[in-house]
């Protein structure tokens, strides 16, 4: 019982990386109908972040936490300005190319600097513990990943729920074409909601630089799954997204765990659940059908 | 209007680069028509860019450069030529670009020899190519036994290290010192499995046993072992050590994890079985402190490595890893043998190695087998030091024993035929 | 004007490795199969294909598992890749053109990857990480060792393939994809089955790149798991775009630029290859989206 329970904790926290990018990659096609293939770059330059904070001007982790995210949004925001809004009466597979050339700079550009050996980041001392649950154990720092990226989820969940940006958020995500029609200016929100998308996704890499190794690749083989959990969650859908998200870091840990004599399960499961919903269901589990673009 | 010839001329510009790659065409010909008297060129082929860059990479091609230059200074103008050239290329730890690299190195750059080689499949490819433009190739930094088994042959020498030194020195010193049980995570793919062949039979050889071996997905995106490591505490009997294979990020990664899950204060050692020095420097000696692996060669073990060590600082800002140690050590060992034949060329060459015996600062006790051209050399049983013993920096390791050259090496295999 | 670029295409195509190192030369043919098969369906159908490698890949291992199993002549077993990659893009069609646009790019990328994975598992077959080593060259007894008579026994090869997707561009059923590209709801309305239209032209595609790839499994006498990778078919959707997209030859001279670059790149020890194809690629998608080919064409005209 007590594997089960850490297995299928484990998978949260797996599936809490996926949800916190997989979220910002929503928010920021609902918004800007563009589909960021940068979003892994972003989640890398996040860990990187924390990591030149910590390395360069001595700042621990709970500083990188909102520093981080919030001058990786700025950056985000200013290529928003400078570029992609150039492309944006265009089709949208035109932005996805730009984004595909920035991430392969972005990449480069921090391969370049930092070379391609792992930097090293430490857990942040007050976190290092762990953490008993009375039927299980479990690092305490990882507890505090699942929780942090839970909050995040939420705080997001009533921005979109309760504010007048949220609102239009989703109606713009929705029913692009009646938000348009109802006069509703999108235009001046677009970049701001691009910029919290890259705050996600920094989040998201901030919390795994003590996890994971902090390289220049962390986010390019991350960026496709992250793909396939969007567009089984249906990517109109915000709370699809984070849904399927979860549900894949569970099944993920689970085959893992359980299936480890077929270590490909655990990396094929995702590709072949967005196979079956593309059978069943091409919108997506809570998608809503789209008109042929 | 502007913007229209701007883009023209950019337009024009590009198409001109093709034209720009002339020369190096035609039919190659039967007769080796590139080597060139009067200069030899050592050619270093590596991870420039990727995961291998820092163990080996640039300052691999720097060792070269050191190499040649003390060798022009010992023999001045004695030395059979002072036209000695450096050529160097990336081979992004792709096999195919290695195959195309190597033929070009040997066709257009006139390399009469190639260095370096990271990554298995690449080196395996590599031996072909130089097999059949009859070059000589000197690996450094791959670990697969196939260089002096099913991929031997007459050109090719495997310099440093391969995984059975690695299995035999960690496995099976580990499990002689009382940890007999091992839980073994590899990755998924050729080299992470035949280590783990090498490894179960070195352990249980020594009296030990694999409790159980598991293979984690590679490449590994998620970047997690946390299922691997809460497993382990579990199973029956309890491991006495984790034997991780993974390399470079993987490494990294998992032994991260394995700090997070306190995997050591629960009895459950960790032995690595390939790290390099930049590694240690990667995840910081804490990380790491009490693991056990087994290093080819280590920078600060005498004042002879040190000495050496000191001028590659200079060079290069960092401490040498093995891999670079090793690639001077060959190009010295290959010019001093072109120095003594009077010639670079690779069939007498070959005869002059072939079961040479050679002792530098990176190869003790070393031999140039003539069987398989395996070069053995004493290994050493090394372990990381907590942060508190750190008192330089890179000075991560304290060598536990030394691994006799006839033990660390296999002797030579069935498989491998040299005289085709 | 248009035969006498014919012309200097084929003169520059007969003479090229005289000039270039041939392995080189080789490779810019192959990967200008790729790119126009890429071409045939964005430019053409109006579908990103970001997954393209898996075709790719596919029929460079089976080709070069025929080559090494069967010992079939090089064309045979280009030709039998070439078809096992189109059999494959059948069920992977049939799921992805259900969606379109980014979707389709993207589920397209995902399917891509499961089958790396799925090679890289198969060992028995792929040989993993180390892939498939020493793949014969013959041709019915012809000495073919040496890349230079090499790239002239693919150079037909390669000249039908350009040859049919020139062909099925200027032909009705080029016409109908044309208007699916433009308007999809339109032709549907006219009665053509749209669906079955875009899976034609995905396999058609996928067959041509899948010629690319048993060729470059015969150039290289080796296959490994890059030629599966997504940062494949990423290099093949950048080409397509510098060349030019919806103009097919951009596809070639795009090909052999990427190609060269590349080689250059390499030689000259500048490691961040991706910064320049990348900082290049952003360049041509910001202001030059005609691509090269187009952007020439356009002076040409004006």
């Amino acid at each position: 019982m007590t594997g089960f329970l850490q297995n299928t904790f484990n998978g949260l926290v797996g599936g809490a990386f996926y949800a916190l990018l997989a979220l910002g990659l929503a928010v920021i096609f609902g918004m800007l109908r563009v589909v960021n293939f940068a979003h892994g770059a972003f989640y890398m330059l996040g860990a990187f972040g924390a990591y030149v904070l910590l390395a360069e001007a001595g700042l621990p982790f709970g500083y990188a936490l909102f520093a981080v995210p919030l001058a990786l949004a700025g950056i985000g925001m200013a290529l928003e300005r400078a570029l992609i809004h150039r492309l944006t009466r265009l089709d949208p597979l035109y932005n996805f190319l730009l984004t595909f050339g920035l991430a392969l700079i972005l990449q480069d550009l921090v391969k370049w600097r930092y070379g391609v050996q792992s930097t090293p980041y430490a857990t942040p001392p007050g976190l290092a513990g762990t953490v008993d649950f009375g039927l299980f154990t479990f690092p305490a720092y990882r507890v505090f990943v699942l929780g942090f990226a839970m909050v995040a989820c939420l705080i997001v969940w009533l921005v979109l729920a309760r504010t007048r940006i949220g609102v239009v958020v989703r109606a713009a995500t929705e029913r692009p074409d009646l938000t348009r029609a109802l006069g509703i200016d999108v235009g001046r929100w677009i970049t701001p909601v691009f910029g919290a998308g890259i705050a996600l996704a920094a989040v998201a890499g901030v919390l795994a630089a003590p996890m994971r190794a902090v390289n220049p690749l962390m986010g390019a083989d991350l960026i496709i799954v992250v793909f396939a959990v969007v567009v089984i969650g249906g990517l109109g859908s915000i709370f699809g997204s984070v849904a399927a998200a979860f549900a894949i870091g569970l099944v993920q840990a689970w085959g893992e765990a359980y299936a480890s004599q077929w270590p490909i399960i655990s990396q094929i499961t995702v590709f072949v659940v967005m196979a079956a919903v593309l059978l069943w269901r091409p919108a997506g589990l809570f998608g809503r059908e789209e008109n042929p673009a | 209007m502007i913007a229209k010839t701007l883009r023209a001329g950019a337009a024009l510009a590009a198409s001109a680069l093709i034209v720009a790659g002339c020369g190096g065409g035609g039919p190659k010909g039967a007769a080796d028509t590139k080597i060139s008297d009067g200069r030899i060129v050592l050619g270093v082929l590596n991870d420039q860019s990727g995961a291998y860059a820092q163990l080996s990479g640039r300052n691999s091609v720097k060792a070269v450069e050191m190499a040649i230059a003390d060798f022009k200074a010992k023999y001045g103008d004695k030395a059979v030529t002072q036209n000695i050239g450096v050529e160097t290329a990336d081979h992004q730890n792709k096999p195919d670009v290695a195959n195309t690299k190597a033929a070009e190195m040997y066709d257009r750059k006139a390399v009469d020899a190639i260095f370096d080689v990271p990554t298995s499949s690449a080196a395996e490819k590599v031996a072909d190519v130089a097999k059949e433009k009859k070059r000589l190739y000197f690996n450094v930094s791959a670990a697969t036994t196939t260089l002096t088994g099913t991929k031997c042959n007459k050109y090719t020498f495997h310099y440093a290290y391969d995984t059975y030194m690695l299995a035999n020195g960690t496995g099976k010193t580990t499990t002689e010192q009382g940890k007999k049980n091992w839980y073994v995570v590899y990755p998924n793919y050729q080299f992470g499995q035949d280590m783990t062949k090498s490894f179960t039979a070195a352990v249980t050889a020594a009296g030990g046993s694999v409790v159980q071996s598991d293979a984690a997905p590679f490449p590994n995106t998620s970047g997690d072992y946390s299922t691997y490591l809460l497993k382990a505490p579990t199973l029956k009997p309890k491991p006495d050590v984790l034997g991780t294979m993974q390399a470079g990020a993987e490494l990294v990664n998992l032994v991260k994890q394995y700090n997070e899950f306190k995997l050591r204060d629960q009895g459950i050692a960790l032995a690595v079985g390939l790290m390099f020095l930049t590694d240690i420097h990667s995840l910081t000696p804490d990380a790491l402190a009490g693991t056990t692996y087994t290093d080819a060669w280590y920078w600060n073990y005498d004042a002879e490595n040190r000495a050496f060590a000191d001028k590659f600082l200079a060079a290069t800002g960092a401490r040498p890893t093995f891999a670079h140690a090793a690639n001077y050590s060959a190009a010295t060992q290959y010019l001093e043998a072109v120095q003594a034949a009077g010639t670079d060329d690779p069939d007498a060459l070959v005869k002059a190695l072939e079961g040479k015996s050679v002792n530098d600062f990176f190869l003790r006790n070393g031999k140039i087998r003539a069987e398989d051209h395996r070069v053995v050399h004493d290994a050493y049983l090394a372990e990381v030091k907590p942060g508190s013993e750190v008192k330089e920096d890179w000075d991560y390791v304290k060598v536990l024993k030394t691994i006799p050259a006839a033990e660390a090496f296999r002797a030579p295999s069935a498989d491998c035929h040299l005289s085709s | 004007m248009r035969w006498l670029l014919l012309a200097v295409g084929a003169g520059v195509a007969l003479w090229l490795p005289n000039g270039l190192y041939a392995p080189v030369a080789v490779e810019m043919l192959c990967w200008a199969l790729f790119a126009v098969a890429i071409d045939l369906l964005l430019g053409y159908t109006g579908l990103l294909s970001f997954g393209h490698a898996a075709f790719w890949g596919s029929s460079a291992y089976v080709t070069g598992l025929i080559a090494i199993n069967l010992g079939w002549p090089f064309p045979l077993a280009v030709l039998a890749g070439a078809l096992a990659a189109a059999g494959l893009a059948v069920p992977i069609g049939y799921l992805a053109v259900r969606r379109t646009g980014i979707y389709f790019a993207m589920v397209t990328l995902a399917f891509a990857q499961m089958v790396y994975y799925i090679a890289n598992e198969w060992r028995s077959v792929t040989r993993g990480e180390n892939g498939i080593q020493d793949v014969p060259r013959t041709l019915f007894g012809l000495d073919l060792s040496d890349e230079y008579y090499f790239y002239y026994a693919a150079l037909p090869i390669v000249a039908l393939g350009l040859f049919g997707a020139w062909r099925i561009v200027h032909s009705p059923f080029g016409r109908v994809l044309v208007a699916v590209r433009d308007n999809p709801a339109r032709a549907r309305a006219l009665g053509y089955p749209v669906h079955r239209y875009k899976l034609l032209a995905f396999v058609l595609s996928a067959f041509l790149a899948g010629l690319g790839g048993g060729l470059f499994a015969m150039a290289h006498r080796f296959v490994s798991l890059d030629t599966l990778h997504w940062t494949t078919s990423g290099k093949a959707v950048i080409v397509v775009v510098l060349g030019g997209i919806g103009t097919l030859w951009g596809g070639v001279v795009g090909s052999a630029l990427i190609v060269r670059l590349e080689d250059w790149l390499a030689f000259s020890g500048f490691e961040q290859v991706g910064l320049v194809t990348g900082g290049i690629f952003v360049v041509t998608v910001l202001l030059f989206r005609r691509g090269i080919w187009g952007t020439l064409a356009r002076l040409r005209r004006s």
